[in-house]
């Protein structure tokens, strides 16, 4: 973690009220892993006191450069996407803990629910550097807030699904996953609340259904792992990325916490990945 | 000519002249050139001071002094724009405060810059972009008796210059904390106060004798902005009985240098800050949050999973200024300011009406290198000014006639 000035050098709408904005960070760009953000500073203290949480969308190591997609959502995206190149934007970071791939997975399923596809992003090219297989399933509204297939590697399997039929498969991306879910070793999401919940509700019953859990049974007959520790996550099948108002971003104020089924969890420090299991998920309304 | 409410003496001081009425403090001698540049205060340690909120005296505090060859304070402060006069090295500049004169040389602050309860955990959690040995103190997280899991969530959200926060005191309960973090403080330079919350008196005099002569507890902040369940869930801090009471018991089971933190929620706060002073305290500080609700237009229902929050930062600086203006009147021990510090312009205002030091909360969260700015920007500032210290800033916005303390603020008319 740390405080730097990350240069702008491209800024760009790649969906309606959607940027990807690539920054010059190396610090960042050497040290961040799939699933951490940065803290990005608005540029009006003393009207917009705080920072913005955004996902680490890709790094270039080589290049020393990060990207952040982000939606406008209020007047501090909107402040950040009228950002020019040379613009110096000071961030914080990296934080959080990332997604934790078990080293036998082969087959990585990535599941995003239009912006939560910035979440995931990072791994596809992790994954992918490991030699493993990626599918990333997207679902959106309307054809016209799906991610463009372009700003994805050609290596990852790309399935859409919009609600109103509109591109893809009619209907919800929670509704692609039963197809690959004995194919899947592990699943990645990111998305609204509601869908995350789909998806461990989903995700719970998988092993009744699959009548075997492919990962972790054998070899976790021996210490109990801690819920919440590295390796816990790592056998988890499902990973989810979580989304809460931020204040500090370091864990020190208690004020982006969801609830874990053994009590609040800091999205900031203990997430924003937490294993499906970690969390207490409300009913489906 | 307005007077002002001077630290600087030059010779022994004597109780204030006013002690007991306008409880104004040691007023400024018109002269006071030459004299003792680094002379220790000739203390009046121990004895209330009732004066000049008792900076300088004891312990640990030294008197600022102006080098020779300067100006006297007297002569600029407040001074119009015609530039400072000479400086002193930044480094001569000594921003040294006592919090505590009532227990001289228990909590001296190297510099009067803190950071808030509640906006900087238990000062590890910045550890690796701030240097938090360099700030004046750290308020940890509130601590009561038992854990507290806190309210639901959502808990945050940004207001128009300022956010709501309704985090409902989670905290792992004050065994835990002393067993986690006491350890941990004991071996850093920066004082750790304890910032002690609870429900009802018990409770708050339970959290503070665990924390009495436990090594790397510097002193105790107490949150009266809690409420008292045995008063049907009245705030300790809006009923002036309560607010004595606590304090005044609190004060019975630790002899540790002992802060208490107002409420800006009352309809007059100087009656508080009396009984508060009257029962004990070494020191106040204010203002803890003021109570907001923001609604979720997409649902058209409150926002916080609790409904209600606390609105900090810029947009109640006017509203910290005002307490702060009118507690510093009414009572004699240091006021300690806090509510929407981010710049340098901030700390003058309220050293202007009468604090000594201030707290620094949600403007970490935009930038967690501001605390330690503004100690280099007020050293900078003190030392281009010809002061030596930065207490001769302190009350200058005050009312020039003693007892008459401020009936605008809270008879105001729109
Ligand atoms: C997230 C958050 C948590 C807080 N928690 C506490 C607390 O536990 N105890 C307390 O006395 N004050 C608490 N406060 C109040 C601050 O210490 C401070 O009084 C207030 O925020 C005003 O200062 P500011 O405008 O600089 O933030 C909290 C404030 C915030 C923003
Ligand atoms: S945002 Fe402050 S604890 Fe997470």
């Amino acid at each position: 973690m740390r405080l730097l000035d990350a240069e702008l050098v491209e800024t760009r709408e790649i969906l309606p009220r959607q940027w990807l904005q690539r920054y010059r960070a190396p610090w960042l760009a050497a040290g961040a892993r799939a699933g951490q953000f940065v803290h990005v500073r608005t540029p009006d203290y003393s009207g917009l006191v705080l920072r913005r949480p955004i996902s680490i969308n890709t790094v270039d190591r080589v290049a020393g450069e990060i990207t952040l997609h982000f939606r406008i959502a209020g007047k501090g995206t909107e402040l950040l996407a009228r950002g020019r190149p040379g613009d110096s934007v000071p961030m914080l970071g990296p934080l959080g803990r990332p997604f934790e791939v078990d080293p036998r997975t082969h087959h990585v399923l990535l599941i995003a629910g239009g912006l939560g596809v910035a979440g995931v992003r990072f791994l596809a090219d992790e994954s992918l550097e490991a030699g493993r297989q990626v599918t990333l399933l997207f679902g959106a509204a309307t054809a016209g807030d799906v991610y463009p297939s372009t700003l994805l590697p050609d290596e990852v399997e790309y399935v859409v699904a919009t609600e109103d039929g509109s591109l893809g498969q009619p209907g919800r991306v929670t509704d692609l996953v039963p197809a690959y879910e004995a194919w899947a070793d592990q699943a990645f999401a990111c998305g609204p609340s509601p869908m995350l919940a789909a998806l461990a509700a989903l995700a719970a019953g998988r092993q009744a259904r699959l009548g075997v859990a492919r990962l972790g049974r054998k070899r976790g007959t021996g210490r109990p792992v801690p819920l919440g520790s590295p390796q816990a996550r790592r056998r988890s099948w499902l990973q989810v990325s979580m989304e809460q108002h931020m204040g500090c971003a370091v864990g020190a104020c208690l004020g982006c916490v969801v609830w874990g089924v053994e009590g609040p969890l800091r999205v900031c420090r203990e997430g924003p990945v937490f294993a499906a299991e970690e969390i207490a998920w409300e009913e489906p309304a | 000519m307005r007077r002002r409410r001077s630290i600087v003496t030059s010779g022994p001081r004597t109780r204030s002249p006013h002690a007991g009425e306008p409880r104004l403090g040691l007023r400024a001698p018109r002269s006071r050139a030459g004299g003792a540049a680094g002379t220790p205060a000739v203390g009046d340690a121990g004895a209330p001071t009732g004066s000049g909120r008792g900076i300088g005296s004891g312990t640990g505090a030294r008197t600022p002094a102006l080098p020779a060859g300067t100006a006297p304070a007297g002569s600029w402060a407040g001074v119009p724009a015609g530039g400072p006069v000479s400086g002193v090295a930044a480094a001569a500049v000594d921003l040294s405060v006592d919090l505590a004169p009532r227990r001289p040389g228990r909590l001296v602050l190297r510099n009067p810059v803190l950071v808030a309860s509640g906006t900087f955990g238990y000062g590890v959690e910045y550890g690796e972009v701030v240097d938090v040995e360099r700030l004046g103190a750290i308020c940890c997280k509130g601590t009561t008796l038992k854990p507290r899991t806190g309210n639901p969530p959502p808990r945050v959200t940004e207001t128009p210059g300022g956010m709501l926060n309704s985090i409902g005191l989670q905290n792992p309960g004050v065994d835990a904390v002393i067993e986690r973090y006491a350890p941990l403080w004991a071996g850093w330079q920066v004082p750790v106060l304890v910032n002690v919350a609870g429900e009802s008196i018990d409770d708050y005099v339970g959290v503070v004798q665990r924390l009495d002569g436990v090594p790397g507890v510097a002193g105790i902040e107490l949150n009266i902005s809690c409420p008292n369940v045995g008063k049907g869930g009245l705030q300790f801090a809006v009923d002036r009985d309560a607010a004595a009471a606590v304090t005044a018991a609190v004060r019975r089971a630790t002899d540790l240098p002992l802060l208490v933190k107002l409420s800006p929620n009352v309809t007059d706060i100087r009656p508080i800050a009396r009984a508060i002073e009257d029962a004990g305290a070494d020191a106040i500080t204010a203002i803890n949050t003021l109570s907001g609700i923001a609604v979720d237009r997409r649902t058209g229902r409150p926002l916080l999973g609790n409904v209600y929050g606390g609105l900090s930062g810029p947009a109640i600086r006017p509203v910290g200024l005002r307490i702060v203006y009118e507690v510093a009147q009414v009572v004699s021990i240091p006021v300690v300011a806090i509510g929407g510090v981010g710049a340098l312009d901030d700390v003058l205002d309220y050293l202007a009406v009468g604090a000594i030091a201030v707290q620094v909360g949600t403007a970490i969260f935009a930038d967690p290198e501001v605390p330690l700015r503004l100690v280099d920007e007020l050293r900078a500032y003190c030392a281009a000014r010809g002061l030596s210290s930065h207490l001769p800033l302190v009350g200058t916005a005050l009312p020039a006639r003693p007892g008459r303390p401020s009936a605008k603020g809270v008879e105001y008319r729109p």
